[in-house]
């Protein structure tokens, strides 16, 4: 085999390929020692063939979600040809922390134990998921830290970006808990019906043709209930200059709903727009398309007037009875405070759910959300992964 | 067509594909070659209109197999995809044994005769070469998606009153999804896997100049890479190759060798490819006139015109 072969390691091609999958395993693939042995039987069959059918074969062999297949590339080209990946960050110190069993465990306990507890100096040397269930790094937890120590700090690059650094850890825990809050979405009642073995209310038409089985004599009755769908979801996200510094965390949240609940996301300051199909996208791509939408309006918000273009266009068709809304916003609009009610009123007529989320501890404390607050079934702070997660018993 | 013979390769396969008018890259076609070299069903998740369904007849054709589609939707069940008993024939041969005085036993009435394939159990029951393609399997309950692993992972059906039932060839199957809803992990770990995304600029020229060929060279770079640069812009439906090749068809219907200068004209055609009322109303007269000013990636453009010299 020639040098760019994948199995052309000193070590037998079998336990290269094992190790590849035990790698893929770090990398959350899910490889049982059927699809090993499989990786290494196609590797056989094309091991004559140029190796980038290999390549190509085990990517199929191997993916399972659309997620794997973007991921594959890279990683393939990690493990087999390091030398060829280039711009990559090289990490000194404490590295692939999984590995370490007592590593594990200290971010369990750690992430169990959220912000409230004092960070050990081990987790502050690497900024783990710990850091983004901070709501806002204030001075005091800043110098907890050990921040400036003599202008020598470890940690002191980070402390003050919780908003934006973003971990792979912190990725997942997000998309997790978006799955938990979308599947305790309580199903909403149709008038369809599915057919159901312990429902109560008889199909008179299934039970009919059923009954031909047995001469016409009614021995199988066929039940049907009512059909249930899960809940349309709506985020509706200020991206004005105020809410700068929440933008990214509101727009990681909406991506993770986006991909676990299929909600349709807006983006809105004195104009709005609908960013779903980029969010289902690559990540690169939104920021670039909020800088853009964010870039030059200094001149505030008009959350009752985006809210009234939305009601006008996609929500006239697309509201549907039980929809949730999730407003995303600070609540200052520089509109007439009573237009925001308007607006509200207009939405809720379809029979949609209002919650709002705001990046403070307290509510906020705006004319135009004062005035409204009737309107808003549920008002809560999201300004972390652990507010999001004190906020999930709430969102049903 | 001659069929594919067992031993292909993936470059074959990918030459045998392209005679059957379906344009693969080599890692599509790998995939479809493993599939059939491990004898496992190939899930194929992408975009609406990327060529998912059309692949699978495209093998089919050119593996000379004959193709049973099941096409999935909301509430299929067991009796529309596999099989049913054909109850108006048995109570047909009651009748007819009381009428001629024999003795008519159950296991009579419980015979393939009085079976009712359908598409999973004419699939795993075809003596010569089969195609099964599983359509939008995100459109069917998860019951049913439950029902398939047995099917799909032994290449057997269960009738109660037969037995088992094994394939006597092992069908290639294809199953596609749109990702309307996520399949389970267990469906997926029995198939093989690939994404199939939009097709780069060249093989969609390829594909257009492969399934249109009446339509003037000029025409299908124009208007392909019309399309290559819509598809960048946040549209609600994005549109798929079957909507390129649609409006291309239409374009060439209209007697156009390039892209209408007139904008007006182009806009009016669109509706082969926008395919709702907010891209329709997204996409305008000023959108339209930039997309067709933007000039085409360097280096495409210049290879674009001289493989058309």
């Amino acid at each position: 085999m020639n040098g760019d072969a994948p199995l052309s390691a000193a070590r037998p091609a079998s336990a290269r390929i094992a190790a590849f999958a035990g790698y893929l395993r770090e990398y959350g693939y899910t490889l049982g020692v059927a699809e090993t042995a499989d990786l290494l039987q196609s590797a056989e069959w094309l091991s004559a063939a140029p190796p980038r059918l290999v390549r190509h074969a085990w990517r199929s062999l191997v993916c399972r979600h659309p997620s794997e297949w973007a991921q594959w590339d890279d990683l393939y080209a990690r493990f087999w040809h390091p030398e060829r990946v280039k711009g990559t960050v090289k990490v000194t110190g404490r590295t692939v922390a999984r590995r370490d069993l007592r590593a594990a465990v200290a971010d369990l306990q750690e992430s169990l134990s959220g912000a409230s507890s004092a960070p050990t100096p081990d987790a502050a040397a690497r900024p783990s998921s710990g850091s983004l269930d901070t709501p806002d790094a204030s001075p005091a937890a800043s110098d907890s830290l050990g921040a400036a120590m003599g202008g020598a700090s470890r940690v002191d690059p980070l402390h003050d970006r919780s908003q934006t650094m973003w971990w792979p850890d912190d990725l997942t825990q997000l998309q997790l808990l978006a799955r938990q809050i979308a599947r305790a979405f309580r199903p909403l009642r149709t008038r369809r019906f599915v057919p159901h073995p312990h429902a109560d209310r008889l199909d008179v038409r299934g039970t009919l043709r059923r009954s031909t089985a047995d001469g016409g004599a009614l021995l199988q009755p066929v039940w049907r209930t009512h059909r249930r769908v899960t809940p349309s979801l709506w985020l509706f996200v200020d991206v004005s200059r105020s809410m700068e510094a929440h933008a990214a965390l509101y727009l990681r949240v909406a991506r993770a709903f986006v991909r676990e609940a299929d909600a349709r996301v807006f983006v809105f300051h004195t104009q709005i727009t609908e960013v779903t199909a980029l969010l289902r996208r690559d990540s690169g791509r939104i920021q670039e398309k909020i800088n853009a939408v964010t870039a030059g309006f200094g001149g505030g918000t008009r959350i009752a007037d985006c809210l009234n273009t939305f009601a006008r266009g996609e929500g006239r068709s697309a509201l549907r009875r039980g929809a949730r809304l999730w407003i995303l916003s600070d609540g200052y609009d520089t509109g007439e405070p009573s237009d925001l009610t308007a607006a509200l009123q207009g939405l809720r007529r379809a029979g949609s759910q209002v919650v709002w989320f705001h990046p403070t501890r307290t509510t906020a404390l705006s004319t135009a959300l004062s005035g409204a607050r009737r309107l808003i079934d549920v008002m809560l702070p999201l300004a972390s992964l652990q507010d999001l997660q004190a906020a999930a018993p709430r969102l049903r | 067509m001659a069929a594919l013979a067992a031993t292909a390769t993936p470059g074959d396969l990918k030459a045998a594909l392209a005679n059957a008018g379906y344009v693969a890259d080599e890692s599509l076609a790998s995939a479809v070659w493993l599939s059939r070299a491990l004898g496992r069903p190939l899930l194929l998740e992408g975009d609406a209109g990327v060529g998912k369904t059309a692949l699978a007849l495209a093998v089919a054709e050119a593996s000379g197999a004959r193709l049973i589609r099941l096409q999935c939707f909301d509430g299929l069940d067991l009796a529309q995809a596999s099989y049913e008993w054909n109850y108006g024939r048995q109570l047909m041969a009651i009748r007819l044994s009381e009428a001629d005085g024999t003795r008519l036993r159950a296991e009579d009435l419980y015979t393939r005769d009085y079976l009712l394939e359908r598409p999973l159990l004419q699939a795993l029951s075809q003596d010569g070469p089969c195609v099964l393609l599983i359509d939008e399997v995100d459109r069917a309950d998860e019951a049913f998606e439950a029902y398939l692993l047995e099917a799909l992972a032994e290449y057997q059906v269960t009738v109660p009153e037969l037995g088992t039932i094994r394939a006597r060839q092992i069908p290639q199957v294809f199953l596609t999804s749109n990702g309307t809803r996520d399949l389970s992990d267990a469906l997926r770990r029995r198939c093989l896997y690939h994404w199939l995304d939009y097709p780069t600029l060249e093989r969609e020229i390829a594909i257009v100049t492969a399934r249109v060929p009446q339509a003037d060279q000029q025409l299908v770079v124009d208007a392909v890479q019309f399309l290559q640069r819509l598809r960048r812009q946040d549209l609600v439906k994005t549109p798929g190759v079957a909507e390129t090749l649609d409006w291309i068809r239409a374009l060439h219907q209209l007697h156009h060798t390039t892209l209408p200068d007139d904008l007006l004209a182009l806009l009016s055609t669109l509706g082969c490819v926008l395919k709702t009322r907010e891209d329709r109303f997204k996409v305008g007269l000023e959108e339209v006139r930039q997309l067709c000013e933007t000039q085409a990636p360097a280096g495409v453009a210049e290879a674009l015109s001289s493989s058309l010299r």
